[in-house]
Parts: structure tokens; C-alpha cells; sequence
């Protein structure tokens, strides 16, 4: 399996082993974010030879980190690590390799202009609920009835949070062919089984719906969609009610912020490939997938890479781990026909396009609008400002339907998030880091061109200031000591796979959901090239960091390798939702 | 397996699947910098279980390659290049090619613009003479007589001697004086390195280049007794290789070896103490309280004074080891490194035809040798006489470096004082480097598109053990150097502390990613543990012991 036939042997005088240079394996991976790099461990610790290939100069694509200034960590892209309940992490023992998580369970909490705010995404419930409906009745202002009611729901979900998640995320999604129905989902059958009055009219509803049947107000209400919006699907799509309230559970049941930031568990998934033997190389962009007799066998690499091999080979398959819409720039058109080509190039890119802010302080913001009574001692890693409904509806008008990034700054819904209070790591003491998130238009979609955030890059840093103090009257300007900015502009620019610098992709919709994301025939993350396979946020179910992809993605390998299917390692378990070809009806 | 259930209520939702709170393993290397990761990756080939442990949330220390100009422009924050990599047994041992580690050494090396003169020295040494020869001949068999002394130095006694352990002062002597090359070698050393090249009857333009590339690192130009640094930073100095995509590269390459060969490396991941059973150092404590005990060694490559005073349990350090820690000396001075990201490659303002090329280093800003003399005691002495120094277009070299089209990044260093208003005088600082550059630069202003500084404060904070910016963890002078280094009980990397090594820059021979102590460290464990060390000598090493030693290294 992994012999190197034919290729040049170089005996090293320690390493004990005859290395060569290579330029034939088992998998060539293209990409290094999380989801490549957990395929190459998955690979790797299955048995099989992997070379990994990253265009960037640094593994780990969204999971990064810089130090723009000396002593200051700051999160480019991702900051939290929503993937707890991912089987990866025991199935490739990511802890071994050095993964820890900052002692904190205080994720976030809402604060609207009125000041009425709450603490705790993580603890939260589970004070709530210790104490009695009235801790909800007072936190959120909400009725009697419906505190009883919303405490019965997580009463009944929580004991099987992990069902629930790994059945949304961490199970290969069902072939549209299989003509299954809505209640046939995976997470139907879950919810069914745990809520007594679950009904499959959920199934219909959108996030929206959800919350205002279950009478849940502001700044409560806003704080999960907007959370769903930026993280997951709009808040208006139908049929996506359960996987946005998902979205919003993993963040208070599954969620961690590494020690060191989120290139560290990009470090530990590496690590965990190289002691594997995956072999990973830095600045190797990939120029195209090679395909002989409709098989992909390979890739070529750039000229200008240091890599003495520019010709890679693939003895089993190829895996991309980059965006959809690069399939068709790497593959030749010879093997694609041109509607999937246009169907590709059709995907929508609205809604996931961050504006990130890494500011420096000179102290932590004390939001002093914000219900102090419930705050504890933990200091909330995130919050939310301008948490109504109403401000999120301006946002997103301004974002989706002018097609522009605000300039009113009440309609500036900001996430603010602080890693340095928990984790001495990311700045000198005395100082802290915020990042704060912004929701803007993909540079593609905005209606001033694709340069227009980035031109309007000091005029908004400006309005995050005065939101921020706003909230929180300490942060006066003197407090922001140094401001660096990461647009999706800069996003896209810097790794070819953030098209539109989308966090989450593409458009998280209905239509494209499930056995339909990104398109039917790449759901279950085969492609047209037979030995070609999609292994990206863009494929189900999206992005997060959440080691899902990759996961799924070895359920595949198994059924089209026999060498994969045939030596199931002791380590391995699949998804209990798991529908093979052949249980569905497709072989 | 089972399958377990991860998420938590109310607490850690990794809990039982991160990092354990203990953890044992045969060897705790402390810091994952080039010493730190070197002697970590022969251990791991050696066969035992290793630990490396790095403070920052980026392992390699001074092998760092970061996005400072943001977006897409990357800089080395440290070393910039390596110019021990002909001799460094870890390149031959390893193949770090095969891990995505590329050298290559430039033609053109160093341009020397003094006072309206320019030199070009080479990687090859006829392309220097016919540099010198524009001028005259004779100056050309001058500069080729010079530097073929030189190499014979390096490559009989320097390279080989950077990897294998010092010996006293007395053995060195009577070792060396067996030949020729031996006893220039100690003619140099006692020698300043201002008297060595004054010997040359050379171009002013030619000694002054040479003398700023003897001693930026931080050497007196007039002391006494680090003369044979000379010989060594003129001829590695004009070997100098980088590596493509960056210095971290080098680091990356390391951690390779040490995962495959089973060695785990933690980052965001600060010692604060190292722990005894008895009288042996059998581990360390973290900061966030996790502890690794270590049944065979724990490796310090922290500076003295963080290894001695700070990690280790007063009641454990022999009082001697204490009082010389603090009375260690950090370096004369620091680095002041200004990163641009530019338009178009900086070109040079009235270059001579016969000496086009790009160079990679360019020495611009002084008048000529006395100035050059001049500027580095005023430094010492805490001042900033004027803005002179080096400039490098990184991405000229390395289009790694420059992720944008048609842009490059750059950067002027040169020695400064850690006692500066640096914070409070930036602009000032970035003027003042912006203005030199443009004089010597073509529309260099113009090109600017961004712009940072890494001041002596900056390295400091971002690598805590160079204390005072200390690039090389203390200074080079001659009590701090050879078998003093730290001091004569642990040169050896040994420490009188048993299970306790030290293996850093600021052990013998020192900093400069010679990788040097990291690698005698690893032998020393091996030795003590009584481990086969998975390599033996490279060649020249071999050569050196053969010549000096006959009957063998001292013990």
C-alpha cells in the first residue's frame, strides 16, 4: 500500500527508513484547513500514504492566527471552536497531539439599546434551570408559561445533545435520488424520539418562526439569529429551524476556544497527520487535477513551488479541500459537463461575509448596560451589541437587499469577542485583544464593487468604536490602542478558497441544504471525476471548523475503496444515521 | 470504541479528551526554537519519547515567518537567513527535503555602499575578485588571499567545532597548535577584529563592509579576543542561504522529523517551573498547571537566567550556578528591523553597470571603516548616531514572501540599543529609515504601501528569553564565550544539576541559528542515558577530532 515503486530512494543517515522522493501516494489532499487536514489524518491513520498541498504559506486555512503586534494574538478568521461533540477529536485523539480548551463556559450573551442584555451562552441553562423559571422570567423578560415551555424543550434535548448534533452534522447527508421526505431526517428521528411534542411541522418552519412560536423575545431572540445568520442558515429560510437552532446549540453545548487560538487545533489535527506519515507542503498551489480515462490520478503543482515534483500522483483518489467554485478551474472542462460548470458558477454568494476587527485594549470593556445580576465572575467571552430583531432586519436589508455594508451605526450588530480575558496567551498582561465581527456584502455582491468595504475600512473601524462605547462607557478612544482589519476582500485575496471572503462558503439556504449542498450530485462529496472528491465548508454541512466534512467523507471512502471498506480500524466509528448506496437504493 | 459524549453543561467540553493534566515521556525539551527542536529531533530518532514545549502559540523562536504587513506579505521577524548550512549536521542527518525544506544561496551576497562606493562580495569568491579587480588587481589577490585564509579557518576548526563540545582553554591550545591552520586559528583570537582586517591593505569600502558584517551581531569591533569571529561571519557571511518560503520553514521542517518519529510538540504552552525527585531535575510544571515528568531529561534552551533563577527551585541551583546567572550579560545591543511592503523591487539609485545584480544584502549608511567604528561604540554605549545598517528584498529572492503581484517586502535592519523611546519615537524611526532608503533606493518612498517596526522591545515581548532584545541570549564577549558559556560547569550543555541540560544560544557555541547546542545537548543526553546516537560525525567533524584530537575529545 505503500511502497514507492520506481521512485528515487535516498537513504537518510538517522531517519532508519529509506524516505524517497516521493511523488506518488496513496491521496493527494489539495488544501490545508481543517477539513484537509482531518481527511489527511483520517487517511494517515488508516493506513494509507497522503501528501497534503497547501497554496498559503501556513496550514490550517480559516483556524489562524497572527501576531501583527509583538505579544498580541489576534484571530483572522475563526475564533471559536464550535466542533466539541466531533467523533474526530477522540477518533484521531487531537488532545494527544496538544489540544486544550481555556477554562471557560461563559461563550456570550446579548445586550440591546435598552440596556436589557443577558450573560452566558455555555452555563447559562443550566443556572436557569438549577434555580427556576423565574431566573428565566427576569433574564428575559418573558412570561411564566413561556419560560416553563423553553425550559421543558432543553430539558429534553440536552440529554442527547450528542445525538442531536452528530445527526445534523456528523452524518453523511442522503442521496436526493433516495426520494426520502423531510420527517426521514436524520435529526427528525432524533427530535421525534426526545421531544414528546415534537411535530414534523417544525421540520417546515423557519428559525424565525421557531422562536416567536415559542414566544421567545429580544434581545434573546436576535442574539440566536443573528448567531444563525452569521454562522449558519438565514433566519428566514424555511425548513431551516432546527438546523439554526442547532447552530445556535453548539455554540452553548459544544463550543471551546483552544488554548492559543484556533491555529492551535489546526496544530494538533497537523500534528496528528505527521505522526501519521502524511507528508504536508506549504506554497504547493495546485494548478490541476490530472485525469486520464475520466479518473482523476493526480495533480500538478506550480512551477514555482520548491517542491522538486511538479507532477503529484494519486494511486486512490484525490480529495479537494478548497471551494466548489475552484472544482471547475482545476478540473479540465473536458470531464464536466457545462450546466454543472454553470450550476457551480451560479452558487450564491450572500451571507456569511465577515468584516473582522482585532483590536488592542488597554482594558476590557465593563458593560455596564448589561444585567450584571447573572454575570457571575466569568467574563463572557462574546457579546452581542444591538440585539433586537428590528436592527438585525436593517442589517441584513442593508447586506442582502442594497447590497451595501451599513453606515448607520444602529444598524451595527457586533460581535465582540474576547479570547485574552480566559487565555493569558493571546496578549500581554494589563492588555486584551477584541474581535469583532461584522456581517458586510460579498465583494462580488456589493453594489459599489468589490474594493468598497476595503475603501470604507476607517469609516466603519470608526463606528465599531462608538458602538463599543456605547455599551460599554470605559472604552473611550484612548483604549483602542492599535486596530488591524481583515475584510472579506482581504479574505479571498489571502486563500483562494474564502470566494466572496465567505465564513460559511456559500449561501447557507434551503435550497442547497442536505442532499443538496452544494449541489445533488456533490452532496455526498463524490464529483463527476470518478476518485475526485470535495471535502470543503462548502460541502455539507458547512463550515465551523467543525471536523464534520472529513468525517463524513471516510463513510464514502468506504463503500468506493474495498482496501478502505475492508480493514475498519479499531478506532473507527460511523455515524448511527449512516445510509449506505446500497440501503438507499442507488447501487 | 465506544462512543463517548463530548458536550458538557455548564463545564470544560473537552474534558477527558485534551491534553491530559499529566503526562510522562522520557525527555521535556523547553522551548521549540531552532536549539530546542533540533534536540528534540535527534532524541526522537534516538528512540526516545519527547516533549517539546513552546511559550509562544508558533513554535520556532527566531525561525519566524510572519504576515506583519498585512494581507499577503510576509517577513522574517528574526533570522532571515542561515550561514551555517554547510556545516549544520541536522541538514546532513535528516532529509529535511523531503519535508519541504529548499536552501539556496544567492549569487550576489552583500553589497557594500559606502560613501558612494560600492563592492559586491559573492557566494564564489572569483565573482568578488573581479568586483575588486574594477579598482585593482592587486586588491583582488589581496581579497582572495584573505578569504582563502578564512575558509581554511572555518572548515578546518570553526564549522566542525560549532557542533562538538568545547574544550578548556589549555586543551584547545595544545590541540590547535598541532598545524598551520590550527595556530592561525588562535593568532585570530587573540587578535580584536578591527586589527585582523586592517592587516588587509584593502579599499576602505572594502574593510568597512566587512567590518560591519564581522560585528553586527554584536561584537565590539575593537575588542580583544573575538577576533575569530571574523573569519567566520566573512566567510559564512558570504554563504549565507535562505530558505524558500521563509525561515520557519527550517523550524517546520524539524517538527516533521520529531511527529514522525513519535515526539509530541505543545505550543501556547509556558514552563513555569521545572520540577526535582531529589536532586534531579525529572520534569516541568506549566503555567496553566499541567505537568510532564520526564524520566531521563529535561532540556532547558532558555537563557541563563530563566533556566537558573526563574524555572528552576532555588533550594535545588548550587549557589554558584545563581550568582553567575546573574551575573550574565545580555547582549550589547539589539536589532532595530524596519519590514515595508513595496511596489515594484527596490532598485538602486546610481549603480554602477559593472556591478548590477541584486545583492542580497546591501550595507548602506557609512562613510567608511572608522565609521563604521564609530557607529557600533556609540550603540554599545546606548546611542543612535545615525540610521545605517543592511536592506534586504526578501521576496526579490523568495516570491514566497510576497503573495501580491508585482509587490515585494523588504527590510532595513541594523544594531540598536534597548534603552530607546521606541514606542513614543516610531514615525520618527520610520522617517528617518524611509529617508535613507530613498536616498540610496529609486522612488523607494513612493513604493511604500505599509510599514513595520520590530524594535529591541518588540523581540523582547515576542520572545521573552532574549531579554533587552537579546537576539543571541546574552553577550558575545570573551568571558561568555567557549567553554564559559554559560559558565564552565555547563558549556558542556551537562549541568551540575543531574537530568538537567541546557542547550540554548546562550550555551556554547551560541546563537545565530548555528544549531549548535541543541545538537550537542542531544549527544550529551545520549551519552548519559547510554542511548546509541542515531548519527555519526559528519565529515568535517570527523576530519577536526582526526586532526586535533587523535586520541580523542577530552572528556
Amino acid at each position: 500500500m505503500t511502497t514507492d515503486a520506481g521512485a528515487v530512494a535516498v537513504r537518510s543517515a538517522v531517519d532508519g527508513e529509506v524516505l524517497a522522493k516521493r511523488s506518488e501516494y496513496d491521496f493527494v489532499i489539495v488544501g490545508g484547513g481543517p477539513n484537509g487536514l482531518t481527511a489527511a489524518a483520517y487517511l494517515a491513520k488508516w493506513g494509507f500514504s497522503v501528501c497534503l498541498l497547501e497554496a498559503r504559506p501556513e496550514l490550517g486555512g480559516g483556524a489562524e492566527n497572527v501576531e501583527p503586534w509583538a505579544g498580541f494574538s489576534v484571530d483572522p478568521h475563526a475564533s471559536y471552536f464550535y466542533g466539541a461533540a466531533a467523533p474526530a477529536l477522540e477518533q484521531l485523539e487531537l488532545g494527544r497531539f496538544g489540544l486544550r480548551a481555556s477554562p471557560v463556559t461563559n461563550f456570550g450573551g446579548c445586550v440591546s439599546p435598552d440596556g436589557r442584555g443577558f450573560f452566558g451562552a455555555g452555563n447559562f441553562f443550566h443556572e436557569a434551570r438549577a434555580r427556576d423559571p423565574e431566573t428565566l422570567v427576569n433574564l428575559l423578560g418573558v412570561t411564566r408559561d413561556v419560560a416553563k415551555i423553553f425550559l421543558e424543550f432543553m430539558g429534553a434535548l440536552e440529554p442527547c445533545m450528542t445525538d442531536f448534533f452528530r445527526s445534523i452534522y456528523w452524518t453523511p447527508p442522503y442521496d436526493e435520488r433516495w426520494g426520502f421526505s423531510p420527517s426521514d431526517l436524520p435529526w427528525a428521528n432524533v427530535l421525534r424520539e426526545a421531544l414528546p411534542f415534537f411535530d414534523d411541522v417544525m421540520l417546515e418552519w423557519s428559525l424565525c418562526e421557531m422562536m416567536d412560536n415559542m414566544g421567545l423575545p429580544d434581545p434573546f431572540k436576535a442574539g440566536l439569529l443573528v448567531g444563525s445568520w452569521g454562522n449558519g442558515p438565514h433566519p428566514f429560510h424555511k425548513g431551516m429551524a432546527i438546523p439554526g437552532f442547532a447552530v445556535q446549540q453548539l455554540m452553548f453545548y459544544s463550543n471551546c476556544t483552544p488554548v492559543g487560538g484556533m491555529h492551535a487545533l489546526a496544530h494538533s489535527i497537523i500534528r496528528c497527520g505527521l505522526a501519521h506519515g502524511v507528508r504536508m507542503f506549504v506554497n504547493a498551489p495546485v494548478t490541476e487535477v490530472l485525469v486520464e480515462d475520466g479518473e482523476a490520478v493526480g495533480v500538478r503543482v506550480d512551477d514555482a513551488t520548491a517542491l522538486e515534483e511538479k507532477t503529484i500522483r494519486a494511486r486512490m483518489g484525490v480529495i479537494l479541500n478548497t471551494h466548489v467554485k475552484q472544482l471547475p478551474r482545476l478540473v479540465s472542462h473536458n470531464h464536466l459537463s457545462q450546466d454543472f460548470v454553470q450550476r457551480v458558477e451560479d452558487l450564491s454568494l450572500k451571507g456569511g461575509s465577515l468584516f473582522v476587527a482585532n483590536l488592542a485594549v488597554s482594558e476590557l470593556p465593563q458593560y455596564a448596560a448589561a444585567d450584571q445580576e447573572y454575570a457571575g465572575a466569568e467574563y463572557p467571552v462574546g457579546m452581542l451589541l444591538h440585539s433586537t430583531t428590528d436592527q438585525m432586519l436593517e442589517l441584513m436589508r442593508d447586506v442582502h437587499s442594497f447590497r451595501t455594508h451599513p453606515t448607520d451605526p444602529d444598524h451595527y450588530q457586533l460581535w465582540v469577542i474576547n479570547h485574552s480575558a480566559h487565555d493569558p496567551t493571546r496578549a500581554p498582561a494589563g492588555y486584551g485583544v477584541l474581535d469583532i465581527n461584522l456581517q458586510v456584502p460579498a465583494p462580488e455582491d456589493h453594489k459599489d464593487g468589490p474594493d468598497a468595504v476595503n475603501n470604507a475600512k476607517d469609516e466603519i473601524v470608526e463606528n465599531i468604536y462608538d458602538v463599543i462605547h456605547q455599551y460599554a462607557p470605559n472604552m473611550t478612544r484612548d483604549k483602542f490602542i492599535k486596530t488591524w482589519v481583515n475584510t472579506p476582500r482581504d479574505s479571498e485575496f489571502r486563500n483562494m478558497a474564502f470566494v466572496g471572503g465567505n465564513w460559511e462558503g456559500m449561501r447557507v439556504s434551503e435550497d442547497e441544504w442536505f442532499s443538496r449542498k452544494p449541489l445533488p450530485e456533490l452532496a455526498r462529496y463524490r464529483t463527476p471525476v470518478e476518485g475526485l472528491y470535495l471535502c470543503h465548508q462548502t460541502s455539507y454541512p458547512g463550515g465551523l471548523c467543525l471536523l464534520a466534512v472529513p468525517y463524513n467523507l471516510m463513510h464514502i471512502l468506504e463503500e468506493d475503496y474495498d482496501e478502505i471498506g475492508s480493514t475498519t480500524p479499531e478506532w473507527w466509528y460511523r455515524s448511527k444515521w449512516h445510509v449506505s448506496d446500497a440501503e438507499g437504493g442507488t447501487r | 470504541m465506544s462512543e463517548s459524549v463530548n458536550p458538557t453543561i455548564g463545564g470544560n467540553p473537552l474534558e477527558g479528551i485534551e491534553f491530559p493534566h499529566e503526562h510522562e515521556t522520557d525527555a521535556v525539551v523547553i522551548g521549540a526554537g531552532p536549539n530546542g527542536l533540533i534536540a528534540a529531533m535527534y532524541l526522537a530518532a534516538a528512540g526516545l519519547d519527547v516533549v517539546v514545549l513552546e511559550r509562544r502559540y508558533e513554535i520556532g523562536g527566531g525561525l519566524a515567518t510572519e504576515e506583519v504587513l498585512f494581507p499577503g506579505h510576509y517577513v522574517n521577524t528574526h533570522a532571515s537567513y542561515h550561514f551555517m548550512t554547510d556545516y549544520m549536521p541536522a541538514l546532513q542527518d535528516f532529509d529535511l527535503g523531503g519535508r519541504g525544506l529548499r536552501f539556496h544561496k544567492p549569487s550576489i551576497q552583500l553589497r557594500g555602499r559606502i560613501n558612494g562606493d560600492d563592492v559586491l562580495l559573492c557566494r564564489a569568491l572569483e565573482d568578488s575578485r573581479d568586483s575588486m579587480a574594477r579598482s585593482s588587481l592587486r586588491d583582488a589577490e589581496t581579497f582572495g588571499a584573505m578569504a582563502t585564509r578564512f575558509r581554511k579557518v572555518v572548515d578546518g576548526v570553526l564549522g566542525p567545532a560549532t557542533y562538538l563540545p568545547p574544550g578548556a582553554p589549555l586543551d584547545l591550545m595544545e590541540a590547535l597548535d598541532r598545524d598551520a591552520v590550527g595556530q592561525d586559528m588562535l593568532q585570530m583570537s587573540e587578535q580584536s577584529a578591527a586589527e585582523i582586517l586592517q592587516e588587509y591593505p584593502l579599499p576602505d569600502s572594502v574593510l568597512a563592509t566587512l567590518l560591519y558584517s564581522s560585528c553586527q551581531w554584536g561584537i565590539s569591533p575593537q575588542e580583544s579576543g573575538m577576533g575569530f569571529m571574523v573569519p567566520l561571519m566573512v566567510d559564512r557571511g558570504l554563504q549565507k542561504a535562505f530558505s524558500y518560503g521563509g525561515s520557519h520553514r527550517l523550524a517546520s521542517s524539524f517538527a516533521r522529523v520529531i511527529l514522525e518519529h513519535g515526539g509530541l510538540i505543545l505550543d501556547s504552552a509556558e514552563v513555569e517551573a521545572i520540577e526535582m525527585d531529589g536532586s534531579r531535575a525529572a520534569g516541568v510544571r506549566l503555567a496553566d498547571g499541567r505537568r510532564i515528568h520526564a524520566r531521563k531529561a529535561v532540556l532547558s534552551s532558555l537563557d541563563p537566567q530563566s533556566t537558573f533563577l526563574r524555572l528552576l527551585p532555588e533550594e535545588a541551583t548550587p549557589k554558584e550556578l545563581r550568582t553567575q546567572a546573574e551575573h550574565w550579560t545580555w547582549d550589547k545591543w539589539s536589532l532595530l528591523s524596519v519590514f515595508f511592503a513595496v511596489r515594484g523591487k527596490p532598485e538602486l539609485r546610481n549603480a554602477d553597470g559593472n556591478l548590477s545584480g541584486d545583492a542580497f544584502s546591501t550595507v548602506l549608511g557609512f562613510e567608511d571603516f572608522d565609521d563604521v567604528v564609530q557607529f557600533l561604540d556609540a550603540i554599545e554605549g546606548g546611542e543612535i548616531p545615525k540610521f545605517a545598517g543592511h536592506f534586504t528584498c526578501e521576496s526579490a529572492f523568495d516570491p514566497a514572501l510576497s503573495q501580491v503581484d508585482g509587490q515585494h517586502t523588504c527590510f532595513f535592519q541594523m544594531p540598536a540599543p534597548y534603552d530607546f523611546d521606541w514606542d513614543g519615537r516610531q514615525a520618527d524611526v520610520i522617517e528617518e529609515v524611509t529617508s535613507l532608503l530613498d536616498s540610496q533606493f529609486e522612488g523607494f518612498r513612493e513604493s511604500v504601501i505599509d510599514v513595520a517596526v520590530e524594535n529591541p522591545r518588540d523581540i523582547e515581548r515576542r520572545i521573552p528569553c532574549m531579554v533587552r532584545g537579546s537576539i543571541k541570549h546574552g553577550d558575545y564577549n570573551p568571558v561568555q564565550m567557549g567553554n564559559m558559556r554559560p559558565n564552565t560547569d555547563c558549556s558542556s550543555t551537562r549541568t551540575p544539576i543531574a537530568g538537567l541540560y541546557v542547550c540554548g544560544a546562550s550555551t556554547y557555541p551560541g546563537g545565530m541559528v548555528l544549531g549548535g547546542p541543541g545538537y550537542i545537548g542531544a549527544r550529551a543526553v545520549c551519552e548519559d542515558i547510554e542511548q546509541p546516537f542515531p548519527a555519526s560525525y559528519t565529515n568535517s567533524m570527523q576530519r577536526y577530532v582526526d586532526t586535533y584530537f587523535p586520541e580523542g575529545l577530552p572528556a
